[in-house]
C-alpha cells in the first residue's frame, strides 16, 4: 500500500512518509517547546523575544538549505562553519576599504562559490567521502582565514544592506523573515517540481541508479555544493549584519546546530528522504530549544551533549535498514 | 574480482610503507639543511614528542578502518581524554595513578559505544562517529569550559623525558605497538578483525563472530586514542577542550599515506605510525624555514587534501567507487 502511494506520488518531498516524518515530529518538539518556554520565562512567548528567535531561526535555515541538499543527496557540507567566517570577515572588509556593497556581496559570495566548486572537485570528481572532505576543505578555510586576517584586521564597518535585511521591517514584518520565506520558496519549489529537484532525491536514493538512468550525477553534485556554499556565504554577510563586526570564529557555532535542525525536520542523513519543509520547523525548533536551555543555565558543554544525542538519537530512529549483505 | 584486488592490495603494501618512510627522510634532510640542531640530542626528543601523540591517533584510526569501519572521532575523544586527565591527575597525591586509569577506561568505554551504534545500530560509520564527535567535544566542554588543570611533574617527565637521546615518548609508541598492536594482530580477534574488514559475509561464514570483531576493534581504537590523549596531557600539562580537533583528520591522512587500503581488510602499522611522524614534521621543518606560525592550519589543511585527492584518484583508478562507498 505505502510502495504503491510512493510510486504513484511523483513529488518526493510530500509523498506519504517524507512529509508526515518532516512535520510531526519537529511540529510536536516545536509545541511542546513553545509550551516549555512559557512555564519557563512567559516573555519567551512576547513578539520580542520571539522577533529574535526567528532571526537567529532564519540564519540557521539559510545555512540548512544547503546542508538540506547535500544531506539529500547522500553526503554532507562539513564546511559550513569556516566559509561562513570567512565570508563575513571578506565581506566586511571589503566594503570597509571600498564602501561599495555588491563589491563586498560579490566578495563574500565568492567565498561560497569557491568552496563550493572545490567540494564538488573532491566529492564528485575525486570520490572522498563528503565527511572527510569537506572537513578538510573546512580546515582549509580556517587557515585561510588566519593568514588573511594576520593582513587585514577584520573590520567592524559593516554594509547597510546587510544590517537592514537583519533588523529592518516593512509594513510590521521582519525583512530576515521575509527574506528567509523567499529564498526557503524557492528551495521548496525546486525540490519539489522541478527535474533538478527530483534529481536530488534519485542521487540520494541511489546513485548507481540514477547514473545508469541517463542523468549526469556531476550535474547534480556540483550545484548542490554550490548552493551550499553561498548559502553559507549569505548567513555569514547576515550575521555580520546581525552582530554589527566580524570575528575569527563568528560561524563556528554553525557546524551542529544546522545538522541538528536538518535532522529534527525529518531528513534522514543517509539521504534521498526528506525535505526542506522540516529544516524549516527544525530550524525554529533548534533555536527555541537553544535559548530554553540557555535561560536555565544548562552550559555549552551540557548543550553539545544534549544535541549530539539527539543527532544520534534521530539516526538510530529513521535510519535505512539494512539486510544481511 | 575482490581476489585480484586482494593480490594487488599486497603487493602494494612494501612500497606503501616505503612512502611515508622517503617523504619523512626528505622532511627531515629539508629540516636539518636549515636547524642542524634537529638531529641533536634536544631536537630528537622534540621531533619525537611532537610526533607520537598523531602517530599513536593513526594507530587507533588504522585499527578501526582495517575493520572495515572509520572513527571521525578520534579527535573529540582526544579533547576528552586530555580535559579529565588535566582536570582530576593534580586534584590529590595520589589521583594520577586512578585518574591514569579511568582516562584509559574512558577510551575503551567510548569506542565500545562507537562500535555498538556501529554494529547494533546498524549505523554507516562515518556518519555514527560524527554524532558521538559532538557528544564527546559535549563532554570535553562540560569538563573544562577553559583550557587549564594540571598534571604531576612525574607524569609529564616520564612521558616527554629523555635519557639522552632516547626519548621516553619513542619508548611508549614502541611500548603501545608491543603490548597492544602485536598481540592483537596475533591473536584470533586481531585476525578475526582483518577478515570482517575484507568481507564480513565470508567472515561470518567461515565461523567468525563479525559483531564481537567490530566492537571489539573500535573499544581498543578508544585505548589507544585515549593513550594519544594522555601524551598530549603530559606534553602540554593541561587539557583544553579542542586540543584534538586536528587529530581526527590528521589521523586518517596518516592511515591513508601509510598505504592503508580505506576499504578495510589490510594494512600494517608501521606506514601509518610513519606517517604520523611525516605529516607532524612538514609543519614544524616550515616554521624553521622562517613561514609564519600563522601558515601552520592552511598548510596542513592543503596537505590533507593533496593526500586525500590522491587516495581518491587511485581509488577512481584501480577499481569501481561502488565497492568504496557500498
Amino acid at each position: 500500500m505505502e510502495e504503491a502511494l510512493e510510486i504513484t506520488n511523483r513529488n518526493p518531498t510530500w509523498s506519504g512518509t517524507g512529509l508526515v516524518r518532516q512535520v510531526t515530529f519537529p511540529l510536536a518538539l516545536l509545541i511542546v517547546l513553545f509550551i516549555g518556554a512559557g512555564f519557563v520565562n512567559p516573555r519567551f512567548l512576547s513578539w520580542d523575544s520571539l522577533r529574535i528567535q526567528l532571526t537567529l531561526a532564519a540564519f540557521i535555515g539559510i545555512a540548512g538549505i544547503g546542508q538540506t541538499l547535500a544531506i539529500l543527496i547522500g553526503q554532507i557540507d562539513l564546511s559550513i562553519p569556516a566559509n561562513i567566517s570567512l565570508s563575513a570577515i571578506l565581506s566586511a572588509n571589503v566594503y570597509g576599504q571600498t564602501s561599495n556593497p555588491i563589491l563586498s556581496l560579490i566578495a563574500g559570495c565568492m567565498v561560497g562559490a569557491i568552496a563550493g566548486l572545490l567540494n564538488g572537485i573532491g566529492i564528485a570528481w575525486l570520490r572522498v567521502p563528503s565527511l572527510i572532505w569537506s572537513l578538510g576543505i573546512n580546515l582549509v578555510l580556517q587557515g585561510t582565514t588566519l593568514v588573511y586576517t594576520d593582513t587585514a584586521a577584520p573590520s567592524s564597518t559593516i554594509a547597510p544592506f546587510a544590517r537592514w535585511i537583519v533588523t529592518g521591517t516593512v509594513v510590521g514584518v521582519p525583512i530576515i523573515l521575509a527574506f528567509w520565506i523567499l529564498l526557503s520558496a524557492a528551495c521548496l519549489v525546486v525540490l519539489d517540481s522541478t527535474a533538478f529537484g527530483r534529481r536530488i532525491y534519485a542521487l540520494g536514493n541511489n546513485e548507481l541508479a540514477t547514473a545508469m538512468s541517463g542523468i549526469n550525477v556531476f550535474q547534480v553534485y556540483f550545484p548542490v555544493y554550490l548552493i551550499s556554499g553561498l548559502t553559507a556565504s549569505i548567513t555569514g554577510i547576515l550575521l555580520s549584519g546581525y552582530s554589527g563586526q566580524t570575528y575569527l570564529g563568528i560561524g563556528d557555532s554553525y557546524l551542529l546546530i544546522p545538522i541538528a535542525a536538518v535532522v529534527i525536520g525529518g531528513t534522514t542523513l543517509a539521504g534521498g528522504r526528506g525535505g526542506y519543509f522540516g529544516t524549516m520547523i527544525g530550524s525554529v525548533a533548534v533555536v527555541l530549544l537553544d535559548s530554553v536551555l540557555t535561560s536555565l543555565q544548562v552550559s555549552p558543554g551540557l548543550r553539545k551533549i544534549f544535541f549530539g544525542t539527539i543527532i544520534v538519537a534521530m539516526m538510530l530512529l529513521f535510519r535505512r535498514k539494512r539486510g544481511l549483505e | 574480482m575482490k581476489s585480484q584486488a586482494l593480490g594487488r592490495g599486497y603487493q602494494a603494501i612494501p612500497f606503501a610503507m616505503l612512502a611515508p618512510a622517503i617523504g619523512f627522510a626528505l622532511v627531515l634532510l629539508i629540516y636539518w639543511i636549515q636547524q642542524p640542531l634537529i638531529l641533536s640530542d634536544f631536537g630528537i626528543v622534540s621531533l619525537c614528542n611532537q610526533s607520537v601523540a598523531l602517530s599513536l591517533a593513526a594507530m587507533a584510526q588504522t585499527l578501526v578502518v582495517i575493520a572495515g569501519g572509520i572513527d571521525l572521532s578520534v579527535g573529540s575523544l582526544i579533547s576528552l581524554s586530555t580535559c579529565f586527565a588535566a582536570t582530576y591527575m593534580g586534584t590529590s597525591e595520589g589521583a594520577a595513578v586512578p585518574v591514569l586509569c579511568a582516562t584509559l577506561l574512558i577510551g575503551v568505554l567510548t569506542g565500545a559505544l562507537n562500535g555498538a551504534l556501529v554494529v547494533f545500530g546498524q549505523l554507516e560509520p562515518l556518519i555514527a562517529t560524527l554524532g558521538t564527535s559532538f557528544v564527546f567535544g559535549g563532554i570535553a566542554l562540560q569538563i573544562r569550559p577553559q583550557p587549564g588543570g594540571s598534571v604531576p611533574p612525574w607524569f609529564a617527565t616520564m612521558l616527554t623525558g629523555n635519557l639522552s637521546f632516547l626519548p621516553y615518548s619513542l619508548v611508549l609508541l614502541l611500548v603501545t605497538v608491543c603490548l597492544i598492536w602485536v598481540p592483537l594482530r596475533k591473536s584470533r580477534i586481531g585476525r578475526a578483525i582483518q577478515a570482517v574488514g575484507n568481507n564480513e559475509h565470508s567472515a561470518y561464514i567461515s565461523g567468525l563472530n563479525p559483531k564481537k570483531a567490530k566492537l571489539f576493534a573500535y573499544a581498543t581504537a578508544g585505548l589507544l586514542t585515549a593513550v594519544a590523549g594522555l601524551f598530549i596531557t603530559a606534553q602540554t600539562t593541561s587539557g583544553d577542550p579542542n586540543v584534538g580537533d586536528a587529530y581526527t583528520l590528521n589521523s586518517i591522512a596518516a592511515v591513508v599515506l601509510g598505504g592503508v587500503s580505506l576499504r578495510g581488510g589490510r594494512g600494517r602499522i608501521a606506514g601509518p605510525i610513519l606517517s604520523g611522524f611525516l605529516l607532524s614534521t612538514i609543519v614544524s621543518a616550515l616554521l624553521a624555514w622562517g613561514i609564519s606560525a600563522l601558515w601552520q592550519s592552511l598548510i596542513q589543511g592543503l596537505v590533507l587534501l593533496l593526500v586525500l585527492a590522491g587516495v581518491g584518484l587511485q581509488i577512481q583508478r584501480s577499481e569501481s567507487w561502488r565497492q568504496f562507498f557500498g
